[in-house]
């Protein structure tokens, strides 16, 4: 509340002339003004955008085969189209479970068609590259991440020695490592790992680092949800005769899901930003794919072009993403304050 | 006698664990006889032979490749230190501009957080390296260069020297990591309770002051954690340096074992490094969370 | 043999903390089919630790229980406990509700996942506690948007869903603002009139001269006395009750 009015009395005039105020206005303004103009006479009319239309195939599929990029087309659009439908969807719960069911078809789906189902031959999953295969790295590793996560977060919270403090090492040791050497470890080390002539493919092996790093976090995350629900709410499932599963997936889990989703939406952001690590380590995703092209001496020099462009996808999917937490968050406020 | 149900799961637990440990190691160990690599740390000692863009000691392809470990573990100090330094005025700067009266600066605080936040961090390190410093001029006819100059060389500060990749680096980490410590700022300075500003206005302090002698010190003990958590992640972060060709630890790991072939012990090695790092930041930021601790405690005795 | 006519027989009940403070004290008393006992007493006394015990919240040293004619000894096994904690209801002081539940969920999902019944049963016999409750229109709401008494209303009526042979309430009033205190027990009358067996903790003497068979009256986790009602509130056996009574009604 403006104090100002508090000290005035009633009628007087409320004009709040700070000369300081105004000059930094002022400075901001022209600041503001001056680079957007600058913004858009360089996009419109000196940057070179044919390094982005001349690539859009291989930004969003990367080396595909090109007589089956319908495959990976057909997932982008059902996930876009589940995205607006989610997002857009203000019915109650009832109505909510077909768009669940969807949700869970999702990456079986994306694996189907983009490794080759419905076809005569099957396609490598190393063929795929882009987009498509950011969004192939970042759902396949929730899918697993997530109830690996909870897992871990319940076993974080057990009355067993071991358990607890085999999950507790486990969160505490991934989560003081950084991405990248977790991400090495899997294209480099895990081969050695494996028995003679067992060979996992790249693509899985960066779903499985991932998802190994990731959980950790998410069991975090799913940690602090559960220490903030009350003991008396465990008492009343007690009395009401539930045993202790029941407990912990009708009264607990929910709960703490809710408390939890600011945090884990944040987590599947990072998870979509960090696929571009795997640029470093040779998958041809969003950003390799790119780099890959201004290494091409046709687009030499082109590298505002690219980052901009590539600024605007990241942008735009983790802008989805926070969107379809808020819907969340606003589907389970059961607190009322959105109701 | 009956074993108790818990007791059982433990003992499952600890087998199958073990199990899958030793399945692990035991592969491993045939395919190191396999490969006719073996396990020994013995090469360390060896010369490394390749050259480092980047060292604060004193390096040349001759020495061991244990000394380029640690010129590279040197270097990851001295990035996560200078961009901890520069990375916390941000974050402070665009924090408080988030409780300004004005509403330009509010603007520009949300715009600033929530666009660098919805970015990868490696986007906008190549930005800051590919576009930004490799897009600059070569200005070594300046005539300021004496004191301040920047160019695709790097940055020139009267006879300091920043390498170009240090400097993409040291802005990239800086201004990626001060979103973040903006948020730990404006969600501490949140956590007191409004009854505070009204307090300091109504005994006649400035907004400025009443900012720094009252807000600012009581929401210390709920920043310093969110800050350690940063600085953590800001060390971590640091070893995307690779991808702008600075020689940190991770991108010299990663050359020593492509060179050696010694995957498990140079990994062995990485993440040694990586944990000494973080007894280091953690250590720093438990002392200074002590002191504030300390020192509010006088305060209120 | 007496026992089996009695839903409640405590026996030498007692605990302690490590602090070697006795929470219950050798307490012995029993309650019969249909009766009310009312349990009164200062805050420390060991009501609540003792109406927990009946239901296994709370774990006891010596001493034994028998509820509905099921045995529960000090570290009385689960399968006992669980099978008490089917027929025997509970209201808390804070109501307890699952706040991310509707009320009609709140009282279905016992019935149906514990006791098995079915969806479409289960809600017709919520609904009509409801309506015994006065609440039925808010049936699809959440508990944030109830008040407190009514709250506490779908609380009872959650524990009469699974058709309890007993109810433990937990001072159920004292969360309560003032004049929301009678819309509760009022509930809490009829249910003693349709001869529901109670254990009320609470400190409502109105209540208790009104509807309750006996009235125990606990201190330093013993058993003071155990009077009926007009005996009690008139003319108390024992000092230390009188004591507390002339505090608590001025």
């Amino acid at each position: 509340m403006d104090y100002m009015k508090f000290f005035s009395k009633k009628g007087d005039v409320r004009i709040h002339f700070n000369i300081y105020d105004i000059i930094l206005n002022f400075l901001i303004l022209s600041i503001a003004t001056f680079s957007s103009v600058k913004i858009i006479v360089w996009s419109f009319f000196e940057a070179n955008w044919s390094v982005v239309s001349k690539n859009l195939a291989l930004f969003t599929f990367g080396s595909y085969p090109y007589h089956d990029r319908w495959r990976p087309s057909i997932w982008i659009i059902y996930l876009l189209i589940l995205c607006f439908f989610t997002i857009f969807n203000k019915e109650t719960k009832k109505k909510r479970r077909p768009l669940v069911f969807a949700w869970g078809l999702f990456v079986p789906t994306g694996l189907f068609l983009v490794c080759g189902g419905l076809g005569k031959y099957p396609i490598p999953i190393s063929y795929l590259g882009g987009l498509s295969l950011t969004i192939m790295l970042t759902s396949c590793s929730l899918l697993f991440s997530f109830p690996f996560g909870i897992f871990l977060a319940l076993c974080r919270q057990s009355e067993l020695f071991l358990v607890r403090n085999i999950s507790k090492l486990y969160i505490d040791f991934m989560r003081s490592f950084p991405l990248i050497t977790v991400l090495f470890f899997g294209q480099l080390l895990i081969p050695l790992f494996l028995p003679n002539g067992v060979e996992v493919n790249r693509v899985a092996r960066a779903v499985f680092a991932f998802t190994i790093f990731l959980s950790a976090y998410i069991a975090e995350d799913f940690r602090c949800g559960l220490q903030s629900i009350p003991v008396s709410q465990i008492e009343a499932g007690k009395v009401l005769g539930f045993n202790d599963f029941q407990i912990t997936s009708l009264i607990v889990l929910p709960q703490a899901f809710t408390i939890a989703l600011p945090a884990l939406t944040n987590q599947v952001i990072g998870l979509f930003q960090n696929t571009s690590l795997m640029s470093i380590l040779g998958l041809a995703e969003l950003l390799g794919i790119s780099r890959s092209l201004l290494a091409n001496p046709e687009f030499i020099g082109s590298y505002l072009e690219v980052y901009i462009w590539l600024g605007l996808i990241y942008w735009l999917f983790c802008t989805i993403i926070a969107m379809l937490g808020r819907y969340f968050e606003y589907q389970l406020d059961y607190d009322g304050n959105n109701r | 006698m009956r074993i108790s149900k818990g007791i059982f799961v433990q003992i499952t637990l600890a087998i199958s664990l073990f199990l899958l440990i030793f399945i692990l190691f035991n592969n491993l160990y045939v395919n190191l006889i396999n490969k006719q690599i073996g396990f020994t740390f013995n090469w360390l000692l060896r010369p490394a032979g390749f050259a480092l863009s980047e060292s604060s000691l004193n390096y040349s392809p001759s020495n061991s490749y244990a000394w380029a470990l640690f010129v590279g573990w040197i270097n990851s100090l001295k990035i996560i230190l200078s961009s901890l330094i520069f990375s916390t005025l941000l974050g402070i700067i665009v924090g408080l501009f988030s409780k300004s009266k004005n509403k330009l600066l509010r603007k520009f605080s949300s715009i600033y957080v929530g666009l660098i936040r919805q970015i990868p961090l490696l986007v906008q390190l190549m930005f800051w390296y590919f576009v930004v410093f490799l897009g600059f001029n070569n200005s070594n006819n300046d005539h300021y260069s004496h004191f301040f100059s920047v160019s695709n060389k790097g940055i020139n500060i009267l006879n300091l020297n920043l390498t170009t990749e240090f400097s993409a680096l040291l802005f990239g980490l800086s201004v990626f990591t001060g979103a973040y410590i903006a948020e730990v700022i404006r969600g501490g300075i949140n956590s007191v309770p409004s009854g505070q500003w009204e307090a300091f206005k109504s005994v006649g302090l400035s907004e400025i002051q009443g900012v720094f002698y009252i807000i600012i010190p009581q929401s210390l003990p709920a920043i310093i954690p969110g800050l350690t958590s940063q600085y953590l992640n800001l060390a971590k972060n640091s070893t995307l340096a690779i991808a702008v060709g600075y020689a940190d630890i991770y991108a010299i790991s990663d050359t020593v074992i492509n060179q050696t072939g010694r995957a498990i012990e140079g990994f062995l090695i990485l993440l040694l490094s990586f944990l000494f790092l973080n007894l280091i930041i953690t250590y720093a930021m438990e002392f200074l969370n002590r002191f504030v601790i300390a020192n509010q405690n006088r305060r209120i005795r | 043999m007496t026992f089996m006519k009695n839903i409640i027989n405590v026996v030498n009940l007692s605990k302690s903390y490590s602090a070697g403070i006795k929470a219950l004290d050798d307490i012995s008393l029993d309650v019969g089919k249909g009766e009310v006992l009312v349990v009164m007493g200062p805050s420390g006394s060991g009501k609540s630790t003792l109406i927990r015990t009946f239901n296994g919240l709370e774990s006891f040293d010596t001493g034994y229980l028998e509820i509905l004619g099921i045995r529960l000894d000090p570290n009385g096994d689960e399968k006992n406990i669980r099978e008490i904690r089917k027929r025997v209801g509970m209201v808390f002081q804070q109501f307890n509700l699952f706040p991310h539940l509707s009320i009609l969920e709140n009282i279905t999902l016992a019935p149906i996942k514990v006791q098995k019944r079915q969806k479409i049963e289960a809600q017709e016999h919520a609904l009509s506690l409801l309506s015994n409750m006065g609440i039925l229109s808010h049936a699809n709401k959440y508990p944030s948007q109830l008040s407190g008494g009514e709250q506490q209303r779908v609380a009872i009526a959650r524990s009469l869903a699974l058709k309890p042979d007993l109810l433990l309430f937990d001072e159920p009033t004292s969360a309560l603002d003032p004049e929301r205190v009678n819309e509760v027990l009022d509930a809490m009358r009829d249910l003693a009139k349709k001869g529901m067996a109670m254990v009320v903790v609470t400190h409502e003497v109105g209540f208790a001269k009104e509807v309750a068979d006996r009235v125990l009256f606990m201190d330093a986790g013993r058993v003071i006395e155990i009077s009926k009602p007009n005996i009690f509130f008139q003319n108390a056996k024992e000092e230390r009750s009188r004591r507390f009574l002339n505090q608590i009604i001025k």
